[in-house]
């Protein structure tokens, strides 16, 4: 035989079988692109010398960018192996035996290899740039010059290319050698047995959709919401298979059980056509719509973490510049404040939005108004963050002149309903003569977000003192919570004179008879914030360009895959009598149910898991509810769009096989 | 009574740029009674096919006329011919044309639903035609768990239960071994005594000396045709392979 023979039927192949190989390819190549890009970024000198939550950020990236592209090359070439059975069995009985065969897919796979490598590879170096650009916009630094390319990068991407190739290769290698040669040459066509109905799996379902949504609409608190939202997550993932591979059959069968519903002209054709439909897409349907929900709450999140970062930055420090002394003598508040006063007269400036106040706060658990703080993990769910005032504080903030006898106090709980008349704390029982509607410190919401907080005002210092002395006891020495004044207020200036404040303001803490503290500053700590959620949106960009390409190679070749096996129905229907324009009315509509059904799907499980994941943002301290419904509707009607498009041009390729 | 009347049918084909012709029928005429049962018979490439889509109304001829019951169907519009064909015409088909992801009784309930009749009409005109056939215990089944004969067959039922004009069929034993053809040739006889009219093309001499009238097409025109009469099968089919023999070796002289 001619020396470069396997090489020449190698590349016909790949030629002859471009339809279904091109975009193979084409997704080999920009998965090669992403992952070098990820990597680069991981590996980038600029990136290292910036803090590691960044750095750690896009390894992550990498890592998931590995995972998701070996197990959907593999899946999407086993589909075309598949696919092309019938080509195989026939090189067999036209003489080739197996390990020829082996040595043609061998070459094929190489020159996918070397294609994706080849173009890849470069694409990467050069997107890698423009990508580099776009993350230091993101966290507006600014951007260095030069191009550098990264062996690291190369060799890695190399690598797990090479692993994922010969994984592959090896799964043909199989499917080939199991099977009869009469059996590759009718490869494609078994299967069309009508499925069964299986009821235990489409109850499981129903069952673990049902919990993942109740958990997801259920759950108050936000730190349960966060080991609570993988459970559901899932479950809701368990359920979307099975409703999709089971629950979806169960449903048309009984439909057509129901025949005066059945026969029907309008639902006929589309029962019985749905129910084959869905047996053999039913997995990939559930694939693209676990695609698209992941795509669709990592864009949103990430979109509104990045857009309301102002918010979050105003919500974990409700005032510019925060400072937090540990003295609460009339002597000590007073050296604060001059000394913050002289230092914000040197630069001209003047104090805005002053809040100041002494508090005590400790962290409480406990039920029906009696809290103590001998803490165990089970109780995690009753803990409350416990706030202690004093009147002459609440009263000058308020402008109020409340007054309170020793073991009386003035309750505000927030959006917790408190029933009970008497609330005690480490064996100090309080009677409640007010509940409040309303508090100082709009920025305080911050503190309900871990845990619900109730803010205690009682009848002076001395009680928050005999407080503060028994919670000391309880804690131990290491742990316990000091009484602490808080001074609040912004700045009407630039970054960087607020730094300097910051800084001057920190040089004081413990010089002299200064009290000691802290300070912090949301200028001075908005580049760490910038790098968070800048990284995390550009993450959230980047992996759900990747979702969704994957998402877009599923559509087409379910399109083709539908195309084929239509085709000769199509004939049938038209010998037995139906026009064309009924054909494909049917046939359309079917599709478009088909293809819409996973977009729908995807749309009512971000509807259910709304809330919780708003508790979870709440946690990362984005509490604008309305900011992140916004950018959920936005992106899903972004991805509705994108998703309309890839079906009507995936449709063309299909009606061009069907006539 | 004349159901299906065809004058001087024309068909030509041209291929896209339009610098080829063939002519696949010629000059046809024919007609057939109601209650005929005709076979039309001729070597591939003979026009066979092309009158019988033609008769299907799945193509338009060049030039001529086609006739049911008086209606030219070479006029009626796209949009009504689908269901024309469906009310007027039952259609046989060598490869059964079942659809697979119908059970059988779907497949012959398709013509009436896509009619738009009624569930409790369907019930009742299926009872005598499952009888007829023998099919009354497969039908809950699917088309890949039965045999040919019985796909067929189902095929039959499928045509008849719209109480056509005329039945259609094409090569109809043509994937059936000679078990089954038999069986379907006998249906067919028994049908074609109930007054059904049936147009049927083949290739089998057997399948034509079951007919009551042979038509025989040569080169797109009618070339000779052979009434049975008072012929028995046999006799039938021995005139019919003279007849073919006649044509193939050299027809045009000795017509």
């Amino acid at each position: 035989m001619h020396k470069l023979f396997y090489q020449k039927l190698a590349a016909t192949n790949i030629k002859n079988n471009s339809k279904m190989y091109l975009p193979f390819i084409l997704t080999c190549i920009g998965t090669v692109m992403m992952y070098y890009i990820m990597v680069s970024l991981s590996k980038n000198n600029d990136i290292l010398e910036m803090n590691g939550s960044l750095r750690s950020m896009m390894e992550l990236g990498a890592f998931v960018i590995a995972i998701f592209s070996g197990i959907f090359l593999f899946y999407t070439n086993s589909f075309l192996v598949k696919r092309r059975k019938k080509e195989f069995g026939l090189l067999n009985i036209l003489g080739m035996e197996k390990k020829h065969i082996s040595r043609v897919v061998l070459w094929e796979t190489l020159y996918t290899f070397g294609l994706s490598i080849a173009i890849g590879l470069p694409g990467g170096m050069l997107f890698s740039k423009l990508m580099m650009l776009l993350l230091y916009k993101l966290l507006s630094f600014e951007v260095p010059l030069g191009f550098e390319i990264s062996s690291q990068a190369i060799l890695s991407t190399v690598l797990l290319f090479v692993v994922i190739f010969a994984l592959t290769f090896l799964n043909t290698l199989g499917q080939i050698h199991l099977s009869k040669p009469i059996e590759l040459l009718h490869g494609s066509q078994t299967g069309e047995r009508e499925p069964k109905t299986k009821w235990i799996l489409t109850l499981l379902g129903i069952a673990c959709l049902g919990g993942g949504y109740y958990i997801a609409v259920t759950t108050k608190d936000p730190l349960s919401a966060l080991t609570l939202f993988f459970v559901a997550a899932l479950l809701v993932i368990i359920g979307t298979y099975c409703l999709f591979t089971t629950g979806s059959i169960a449903l048309l069968k009984i439909l057509r059980r129901r025949k005066k519903y059945y026969y029907k002209t309008s639902h006929f054709i589309s029962v019985s056509g749905m129910m084959y439909r869905m047996k053999q897409n039913a997995v990939g349907l559930a694939n693209i719509c676990i695609l698209a929900t992941i795509v669709l709450v990592m864009l949103s999140t990430t979109i509104s973490m990045y857009i309301g970062m102002e918010d979050i930055i105003r919500t974990h420090y409700p005032r510019n510049m925060i400072s937090t002394t540990y003295d609460i003598s009339e002597n000590g508040v007073q050296t604060v404040k001059d000394r913050v006063g002289e230092i914000l007269e040197s630069h001209h400036l003047e104090a805005k939005n002053t809040l100041d106040y002494r508090y005590l706060s400790f962290a409480a658990s406990g039920e029906k108004g009696v809290y103590v703080v001998d803490m165990n993990l089970a109780d995690i769910m009753n803990i409350k963050s416990l706030c202690f005032i004093p009147l002459d504080d609440y009263n000058r903030l308020m402008n109020r002149s409340a007054s309170l006898n020793e073991n009386e106090i003035l309750l505000f709980t927030g959006r917790d309903v408190y029933e009970d008349k008497t609330l005690s704390v480490l064996g100090h029982t309080f009677s409640v003569k007010e509940q409040l509607e309303t508090f100082f410190g709009d920025g305080d919401e911050h503190m309900q977000v871990y845990y619900s907080t109730y803010y205690m005002i009682v009848k002076d210092v001395d009680v928050v003192n005999e407080i503060a002395e028994k919670q000391k006891e309880a804690y131990g020495d290491d742990d316990f919570e000091k009484f602490i004044y808080y001074l609040g207020f912004d700045l009407d200036t630039g970054n960087e004179e607020n730094i300097q404040v910051y800084k001057e303001i920190s040089a004081a803490f413990g010089v002299d008879d200064y009290p000691d503290g802290n300070v912090t500053s949301s200028v001075a700590s908005r580049e760490s914030f910038y790098q968070i959620y800048g990284g995390l949106f550009f993450l959230g960009i980047f992996l759900g360009a990747l979702f969704i390409m994957a998402t877009v190679l599923i559509i087409y070749y379910k399109q083709i895959s539908e195309g084929y096996d239509d085709k000769n129905r199509f004939v049938i229907m038209q010998n037995v009598g139906m026009s064309k324009s009924e054909i494909k009315h049917a046939i359309h509509s079917q599709i478009l149910t088909v293809f819409f059904l996973p977009l729908i799907a995807a749309g009512v499980h971000i509807a259910f898991a709304f809330p919780v994941i708003t508790k979870l943002l709440a946690l990362l301290n984005l509490t604008n509810v309305s900011l992140f419904a916004w950018c959920t509707v936005g992106t899903m009607l972004v991805f509705a769009i994108f998703y309309a498009i890839v079906y009507a041009l995936t449709a063309k390729v299909y009606y061009k096989i069907v006539s | 009574m004349e159901v299906l009347t065809v004058n001087s049918l024309k068909k030509v084909y041209t291929t896209r740029f339009g610098n080829n012709h063939v002519q696949a029928l010629s000059n046809t005429s024919f007609s057939v009674q109601k209650g005929e049962y005709v076979a039309i018979m001729g070597e591939s490439g003979s026009g066979k096919s092309t009158l019988l889509n033609i008769l299907a109304s799945l193509d338009k001829p060049t030039s001529g006329e086609v006739l049911l019951n008086g209606k030219n169907i070479v006029g009626i519009s796209e949009k009504e011919i689908s269901a024309f064909r469906r009310e007027n015409l039952g259609f046989v088909f060598q490869d059964f044309n079942l659809l697979d992801t119908f059970s059988l009784l779907d497949n012959i309930f398709l013509p009436l639903v896509l009619s738009g009749k009624s569930y409790d009409e369907m019930k009742e005109r299926i009872k005598p035609i499952a009888k007829k056939l023998a099919i009354n215990d497969i039908l809950t089944k699917f088309p890949y768990e039965v045999s040919g004969g019985e796909k067929q067959r189902v095929a039959v039922a499928r045509a008849l239960i719209t109480n056509p004009q005329l039945i259609l069929a094409d090569e109809p034993t043509g994937s059936l071994d000679s078990h089954a053809t038999d069986h379907l040739l006998r249906l067919f006889g028994e049908i074609n005594d109930d007054g059904q009219t049936i147009v049927m093309v083949t290739h089998s001499i057997k399948a034509a000396s079951c007919a009551k009238r042979v038509l025989f097409i040569k080169d797109g025109e009618v070339f000779h045709e052979l009434y049975k009469a008072s012929m028995s099968d046999e006799e039938l089919y021995h005139k019919i392979s003279d007849t073919l023999t006649l044509i193939a070796t050299g027809g045009e002289r000795n017509a």
